[in-house]
């Protein structure tokens, strides 16, 4: 008996059950279709993430207060959210390791121009801050320091902003309401996506001097800066000066463990991002294996059946002289021919799916593109060939040391 | 085909028992069967139902063993072979025609007739196809090469178990009441089928209670109670059969 045969006879087997075959793998179309989709999802959104840390330029630091920085919910979700003071930055700009120091200050009120209303994330900010993260204009211009000296109320606001409050229309001179206060639109910045977690687009910066006069307050939610040198050693500057102005004492072995600020590099984001990403894809994957066992457990239902069914042609085959071996690999090799098929068929679900997310999260956010981790994709569908030998082995050893007449004879 | 040799024995029995065993309880059923069949004969085992005639055939064809005694194939002693040899046997040196045809369902003519080659140890893939037609025609269901098992009658349908017992050139074929399904004129052209071949050479060993099947045969055994009670040839009969086959 050649392998080609026993191939050939699975195959018939399987195509002349279509219905019951489909059902048997549904389980394995399920979770091949989950590792795929949500390995792509988590593909896409790490390059998402990616893009706009590298947007963010090599030696761009950017510091937050509290411990747990963006990472742990960021802002008032940290207990020491007011840890970075006014003091703090004068202090960090005296620092020779760091230059362009912008601090960041976020009000949370909607804007709106007329009837049209928009959901901005207004930061007040000093025009350093376009420095840091390469943002540029596509009409008007950024505010500068003597709108700062000035503290007066003029706003440049994301692209996004200008589609919702002004659909068209040419904003620059226009004067939009946040929170009750009216700002002169001086310019627009250029589409960029995401940085640091915000929509860029649907952000309004506003001058630091002007949002610390709205907000009446003393601390800073986010600074960012630029390393002058080695960014090791500016993060490790910028470190020592907020410890001692804090008084922060932490033991040799662990010198973060009573920070009260987070500094982090763009390429310290992106490895931990791709930790975080890595971490996500071992934990989906274990999900779905689950699946993909549950999928096995039904194989190995269906197997039996049809081992019970087919005991004559069992009988058959071997009184025409089929071995053991012969009978074993017939089941085993259809167990695997169906898990396959359902493994393909579970790829093909889950790219599907895949796009029509690209499709509609492409709408909200431009960097979001389609992605798949071919790595997953490879062990899901090993692990679902696996799990048809694991549970089809059982059936196909039950059909193999069948007695030839009792089969025969069975009814 | 050489012309057959009646000296050589084929299937040798020697105070050979067969017993079942039901939770511990026996259940006799052959006693000291001693029998010897030669190469080229055309044997019909007759008995009424529950003698023991089906098991032994079952033994005789590998697909069951004895209990007690002595089995020796080709002169070769049975009982030490294992699984593996025996499965190699049924390939290539027995054959069997069941009373239920057992033809695989969903599946063609040819398809069925070449089942047996895919198991069969040394012939080549390339050859399976011609040794399949030719034991359709020598069945006469050319016509009928692609029609599904389930399209057929069910003379047809015995006429292509025969052409898959004759596929693979077996030392002997075994027919468990090949006409118990069948109605007369089916069961006339199978036995007719079977005649053609044991004229050819081939070794036949029919089961079956009817006498009028057994008429075919050149030599029966009667089979009463799990015990041999008669063994008869009949060169005369078995002259007429070939007269009436060749008329």
């Amino acid at each position: 008996m050649i392998f080609r045969d026993t191939l050939r006879m699975a195959v018939q087997d399987v195509r002349s059950h279509g219905s019951r075959s489909l059902l048997t793998v549904l389980g394995i179309i399920i979770g091949v279709a989950a590792v795929v989709l949500m390995t792509g999802v988590g593909k896409s959104m790490e390059g998402v993430i990616l893009g706009q840390i590298n947007t963010l330029g090599p030696t761009t630091i950017a510091l937050w207060p509290g411990a747990n920085g963006p990472e742990g919910g960021g802002g008032a979700f940290n207990a020491d959210y007011k840890s970075i003071t006014m003091r703090d930055i004068d202090a960090l700009k005296q620092l020779q390791s760091v230059t362009s120091v912008a601090p960041i200050i976020i009000i949370s009120e909607p804007a709106s121009y007329g009837r049209e209303k928009a959901d901005a994330s207004v930061t007040g900010t000093t025009p350093d801050y376009y420095n840091n993260g390469s943002i540029e204009v596509t009409s008007g211009r950024f505010h500068d320091q003597s709108d700062e000296q000035g503290v007066r109320p003029v706003a440049v606001i994301g692209s996004d902003i200008e589609r919702d409050l002004f659909n068209g229309q040419d904003p620059l001179g226009k004067r939009i309401d946040i929170g009750g206060r009216r700002y002169t639109v001086i310019g627009v910045l250029k589409s960029v996506g995401t940085q640091f977690f915000q929509n860029m687009d649907t952000r309004i910066i506003i001058p630091f001097a002007t949002a610390k006069a709205v907000k009446q307050r003393d601390y800073v939610d986010m600074a960012t800066m630029l390393a002058t040198g080695d960014i090791d050693f500016s993060v490790a500057d910028v470190e020592y000066l907020l410890r001692k102005r804090h008084n922060v004492v932490s033991p040799i072995s662990d010198p973060t463990k009573n920070d009260d600020f987070l500094v982090r590099t763009a390429q310290q984001a992106q490895d931990i991002l791709g930790t975080v990403s890595l971490a996500l894809t071992i934990f989906i994957t274990m999900i779905a294996s689950v699946s993909l066992v549950v999928g096995g457990i039904g194989i190995m239902n269906i197997m039996l059946v049809s081992v019970t069914e087919r005991t004559r042609e069992i009988g058959l085959r071997k009184a025409l002289g089929a071995t053991q071996w012969n009978i074993l690999m017939q089941f085993l090799v259809e167990a695997v021919v169906v898990t396959v098929l359902g493994a393909l068929i579970g790829v093909v679900i889950g790219i599907l799916f895949d796009a029509i997310i690209v499709f509609v999260a492409s709408r909200f956010l431009s960097t979001y593109h389609f992605g798949l981790n071919p790595i997953a994709i490879t062990i899901s569908v090993l692990m679902a060939i696996g799990v048809g030998l694991g549970f089809g082995l059982y059936p196909a050893r039950k059909a193999a040391i069948l007695d030839p007449i009792t089969a025969l004879r069975y009814e | 085909m050489t012309p057959p040799r009646h000296d050589t024995p084929l299937i040798e029995t020697i105070h050979m028992d067969k017993s079942y065993f039901n939770d511990g309880l026996e259940t006799p059923v052959l006693h000291d069967i001693n029998l010897t069949i030669n190469k080229g004969e055309f044997v019909a085992i007759m008995g009424p139902s529950g003698s023991g005639k089906s098991t032994l055939m079952h033994i005789l064809g590998f697909l069951d063993h004895p209990t007690g005694g002595k089995f020796l194939f080709q002169g070769e002693p049975t009982e030490s072979m294992d699984e593996d040899t025996l499965a190699k046997i049924r390939a290539s040196s027995v054959s069997f025609v069941f009373q239920s045809f057992n033809l695989l369902p969903r599946t063609s003519v040819l398809e069925n007739v070449t089942l047996p080659l895919l198991y069969h140890p040394t012939i080549p893939v390339s050859q399976r196809h011609r040794r399949a037609v030719t034991a359709i025609e020598t069945v006469g269901l050319m016509e009928r090469m692609n029609y599904m098992s389930h399209q057929l009658s069910g003379g047809q349908k015995q006429r292509v178990a025969i052409a898959r017992s004759l596929v693979t050139e077996p030392e002997v074929i075994f027919a468990d009441e090949p006409t118990g399904n069948l109605d007369s004129h089916s069961g006339i052209q199978v036995m007719e089928a079977l005649q053609k071949l044991h004229h050819k050479g081939h070794t036949i060993i029919l089961v079956t209670h009817e006498a009028m099947t057994a008429e075919h045969a050149q030599r029966i055994i009667q089979i009463h109670d799990g015990r041999i009670t008669a063994d008869r040839r009949d060169f005369r009969r078995r002259i007429a059969g070939r007269e009436s086959t060749l008329k």
